[in-house]
């Protein structure tokens, strides 16, 4: 697997889903905690590249 | 609440509370296995997510020639917090790296740790499996899955000790 975005996905999900497991013990709890983790990287990692795109 | 029954809460705290030596022992299961202090201390349904997640990104990390560190003279500091990410994963880091580098290797022989430019061609066994790893189109990935099970393994051990105190659910 070579594309970057999908390593991106797949890793802040495992991040993710384990931080919501840490810090969270209800099932719903867990699952808003893992849902805002997981957009949160996504959404600032994209955000970023963004913002970085013009550098050479 | 009066002082009577904040001794009473503080009795049946420490009447709760898990004795030193099995906080230990679970402490040393979940370096052992992810999840494995979890499992002990009868928090199931966490052990089986963290086994899964850690396994995985090992798992992956390997498999996407992520960089096994060894410790490096020319940048000791770097190179010993990268070896103790690595460590993090527990025996089943010890096995890969063992059968990647032909043994349980932790520091760069002097053969290779004298050589001061990175065109220098590597000439033990694991130099050059460093070397080639590291010069795979797709080590970065690996070496952010491998550095980062063995971290999250790490945080593990500390959330095990902090169930075995109380101090969390």
């Amino acid at each position: 697997m070579e594309s970057h975005f999908l390593h991106l996905v797949l890793f802040s999900a495992i991040v993710s889903t384990f931080f919501a497991f840490l810090t969270r013990t209800a099932p719903r709890e867990r699952l808003r905690v893992g849902l805002m983790l997981g957009v949160a990287m996504v959404g600032l990692s994209l955000a970023l590249a963004w913002v970085m795109y013009p550098f050479p | 609440m009066g002082s009577r029954d904040v001794m009473a809460a503080e009795r049946a705290a420490e009447r709760a509370r898990v004795p030193a030596g099995t906080i230990t022992l679970a402490c040393v299961l979940a370096w052992l296995v992810p999840g494995g202090g979890h499992l002990y201390l009868g928090k199931k349904l966490r052990a089986a997510v963290f086994f899964g997640l850690v396994t995985l990104s090992f798992v992956l990390g390997t498999a996407l020639h992520g960089r096994f560190s060894v410790i490096d003279g020319r940048q000791p500091l770097l190179s010993e917090l990268q070896v103790v990410a690595c460590l993090g994963s527990g025996p089943m880091e010890i096995v890969t790296r063992s059968v990647l580098y032909g043994a349980p290797v932790y520091k760069l022989p002097d053969e290779d740790a004298s050589d001061q430019g990175e065109t220098r061609r590597p000439r033990t066994v694991v130099g050059k499996t460093l070397r080639s790893r590291t010069e795979a189109s797709n080590s970065a990935y690996g070496t952010a899955y491998l550095w980062t099970a063995g971290l999250m393994n790490l945080l593990l051990i500390l959330d095990v000790f902090d169930i075995g105190i109380r101090r969390k659910d």
